[in-house]
């Protein structure tokens, strides 16, 4: 560790806000590649559930409750100590986050899905459609749009949900944060831990602020939202 | 807007989420499994903590290791003499081996198991004591009080419990005011570390199970507080009476969802020293290098409790139950 | 001279900038039973909610047995202990059973024990008839059992007023005689009631005035004979008019 020269604590993290600023940048790198890994195997699972038959239903249920039931702690430390997915933390994190963000996207998936009324399919059978068209162009669209909202949550969880790849040493904001604590300055551990809050504070809140446009964006007029 | 658009969200997921665990729970496997999982963890305490390890001595466990290692040894020797057809068997053997190899560290996870029961617990039940004033003054406070409340849920919800933790545990003198308080950390009572957590997950479960409370007070019919009003009950007595009884049945799912949530989450105080389940998985692991069965065991450990929540849950709302009112009638 | 139960004096009261009513005056006397009749918006539903400050009036005064109650000062609960109501949309409390209903005023209000609450809560179950359902929850009864609980309820107080706001206007065409027969009993065993309400059959049978109201003003006040009959309003003429055939053809 090198010293920092003594200054004042709100200095201190002033000083270091370029080290902040590379965890943002790995926070959100990570947030951005969980939440891509968790929709492309929400989606099939969400689909899969509400669907699919047989052995193949089943299994996708089966790992969907051990991975909802099972703290995100404990799928890090498996995936990193027992599995061994990667030597790469972030590899890890990554995987870890998104088998879970996956677990929880299909739920969000399979109710949209649901929730797509039943005379919906009828209608395109009635067209001349098959089944998995009609599927594919009429309740995967209106699905889609309803499962919005459940996916702005979805987001902000695993957004906060990154400061626990700490665990495995990545050097995520909140590291960074401990980092500079216990490695820098430790008389400023409440100007460190309120700063990086506050940075997620800021990424939730924008997040969500996006993610309400979009909304918006995607509503349909005078349809029923889920 | 947005708050709004999230919480119908949370509530729809918390929905979905608790209907997967229920499709488990309804099976009378799981119900057996529980209870035999609930019948070991009474006995270990009761044995542990209030016996002084009369049953068995304390850390040792109550199923001798020795006849399942045999039964391990017996399997892989049946599936070496099988050859290719065995691998059945060389499964079975791996999986009574796990079990064998586990067997020792129950104890010690038992006990870690009981921190993260009493973290879970006072964290729902002090959060709760929060929620329901925080919600309150959401749906029927004037400006500033709800403007207060908004800020809270906001601020709570939207940074990380374990930045929360490390707040209060690094950057507050909480840990030291707590240390001081007399019996902190013997006998019964755990150290300080212990109570930080608390705090922290009081005060952030009160952010989430307000949102759920808020949004169960908001589809009760208004026609409910008025009518309430018009035989002469104050608006607060109205509230007591009349639209909380009814708000918080709407709000069973939600606060299942929180239940499940807080047993999960609070593994994270293993991060500020405190020896739940977790923390003593870690600790045993990094002493014997056993990481497969000690993760694994954990794992198994927690899921069995977020089972136990959900079993829990539907009994209790099927217990409140009452026609036309809550989740079956919507 | 004594003071009549309930009057209204000058009362005046607007949303923004919709005034509702204006200038509204009136008296009724212990035992009477009122039907206030009128078109839609005519402000008759706002003219009874400010009775019991469900809504707060502009300017004006209202007197409860010679007391006024919309002083800023007047203890709201202690008027609305005086001054009962029941709602076009029932507002049963949803998680109580019908006795549960009639007697959580009693406990909760008048601070009765819970075994004499009881036993008052069976008896006015059984003056709107419905004491085999006292154990139901309102989403088991029919709309008509809901409302006579819902009269049951206001009852209960033991309120020097009744007040009722379109009690059968939310209820199938088949229900409403239900509720209508209990409103007669009432009428009949001398309570003084306040009814915003068309049901012609009940207005003439039962009422002792009838108040019409249009724009938010009391066009014509009387009995209803001479109302019905005879009235001196071109505008009364028109509205009984189309509520006549509106009925024929319905």
């Amino acid at each position: 560790m090198h010293a920092f020269p003594l200054q004042s604590d709100w200095a201190f993290v002033l000083g270091s806000l370029d080290l902040l600023f590379e965890g943002l940048v790995v926070t959100v790198a990570l947030t951005a590649a969980s939440i891509a890994l968790g929709f492309l195997l929400g989606f099939p699972a969400g689909a899969v559930e509400v669907y699919g038959r047989g052995p193949l239903a089943s299994i996708v249920e089966t790992a969907g409750v051990v991975l909802r039931g099972t703290p995100l702690l404990v799928i890090i430390i498996i995936l990193f100590f027992v599995v061994s997915v990667s030597s790469s933390a972030f590899v890890t994190a990554a995987v870890a986050l998104g088998l879970r963000s996956g677990a929880y996207q299909s739920q969000i998936f399979r109710g949209a899905l649901q929730s797509v009324d039943e005379g919906q399919l009828e209608a395109a059978r009635s067209v001349g459609m098959g089944r998995l068209q009609a599927i594919r162009h009429v309740v995967v669209p209106q699905a889609l749009r309803r499962s919005v909202p459940g996916f702005q949550n979805e987001f902000t969880i695993v957004l906060k949900d990154t400061s626990i790849a700490i665990v495995i040493g990545l050097g995520e904001l909140l590291t960074v944060g401990q980092n500079l604590y216990q490695g820098g300055q430790s008389t400023a551990a409440l100007e460190i831990f309120l700063t990086v809050s506050l940075i997620y504070f800021v990424l939730t809140f924008t997040t969500n602020r996006t993610l309400d446009y979009v909304d918006d964006h995607f509503t349909i007029p005078g349809g029923e939202q889920a | 807007m947005g708050a709004e658009t999230q919480e119908s969200a949370s509530a729809a997921g918390g929905r979905t989420v608790r209907a997967r665990a229920a499709d488990l729970t309804d099976q009378p496997l799981t119900a057996l499994a529980v209870a035999v999982f609930w019948a070991w963890l009474v006995v270990r305490w009761t044995n542990d903590f209030l016996l002084d390890g009369s049953l068995a001595p304390r850390g040792t466990s109550f199923f001798p290791t020795a006849p399942i290692e045999f039964a391990a040894s017996t399997l892989s020797g049946v599936a070496a003499d099988l050859g290719v057809f065995g691998l059945p068997f060389r499964w079975l053997a791996g999986l009574v081996g796990f079990v064998a190899a586990s067997v020792p560290y129950l104890p010690e996870l038992a006990t870690g198991v009981w921190v993260t029961v009493l973290l879970t617990v006072s964290g729902i039940a002090f959060g709760f004591v929060i929620a329901v004033p925080l919600s309150i003054a959401r749906v029927y406070g004037g400006t500033i009080t709800r403007s207060v409340a908004l800020a809270y849920t906001e601020l709570f919800r939207g940074t990380p419990l374990l930045a929360q933790l490390f707040v209060l545990y690094f950057a507050t003198p909480l840990s030291i005011y707590i240390r001081e308080l007399p019996a902190v950390g013997t006998g019964f009572v755990p150290a300080q570390a212990f109570w930080v957590a608390v705090v922290a997950f009081t005060l952030n479960s009160a952010a989430y199970q307000s949102e759920y409370i808020r949004s169960a007070l908001n589809s009760v019919p208004e026609g409910q507080l008025t009518a309430a009003r018009s035989i002469g009950l104050s608006k607060v007595e109205g509230i007591r009476h009349v639209v909380l009884p009814q708000g918080l049945r709407y709000a069973i799912p939600g606060w299942s969802n929180e239940l499940v949530y807080l047993i999960k989450y609070s593994s994270l105080a293993s991060f500020i020293t405190v020896r739940e389940l977790f923390e003593q998985a870690d600790a045993i692991a990094s002493e014997t290098y056993r990481y497969t069965e000690l993760f694994v065991l954990a794992g198994l450990l927690y899921l069995a409790l977020v089972v136990s929540a959900s079993l829990l849950m539907d009994a209790v709302e099927r217990y409140v139950a009452i026609p036309g009112l809550g989740t079956s009638g919507r | 001279m004594s003071d009549p139960l309930l009057r209204l004096d000058d009362v005046y009261k607007s949303y923004g900038d919709e005034r509702v009513l204006s200038g509204v005056s009136f008296e009724m006397e212990t035992g009477d039973v009122d039907v206030v009749i009128g078109p839609s918006g005519s402000g008759k539903s706002t003219m009874l909610r400010c009775v019991n400050r469900l809504t707060e009036i502009d300017s004006g005064a209202i007197y409860l047995d010679g007391d006024c109650v919309t002083d800023a000062d007047t203890d709201v609960n202690e008027l609305r202990k005086q001054v009962g109501m029941v709602f076009q949309d029932f507002n049963l409390f949803a998680h109580l059973t019908a006795l549960g209903n009639v007697t959580l005023g009693l406990r909760k209000v008048r601070g009765m024990e819970k075994s004499a609450a009881r036993e008052k809560g069976y008896e006015h179950l059984e003056q709107v008839g419905l004491l085999d359902q006292a154990d139901s929850y309102p989403a088991e009864l029919s709309g008509g059992q809901k409302q006579r609980v819902g009269i049951a309820r206001a009852l209960a107080m033991d309120p020097k007023l009744l007040l009722f706001d379109e009690p059968t206007s939310a209820l199938d065409p088949e229900l409403v005689g239900e509720v209508v027969d209990v409103m007669r009993d009432l009428a009949a065993e001398g309570i003084t009631m306040l009814v915003v309400s068309h049901e012609m059959g009940f207005a003439r049978s039962a009422a002792s005035d009838i108040v019409f109201l249009d724009g938010g003003e009391i066009v014509e006040h009387g009995p209803p004979e001479q109302l019905f009959e005879n009235p001196r309003a071109d505008r009364t003429r028109e509205f009984l008019g189309r509520l006549r055939t509106e009925h024929e053809e319905g």
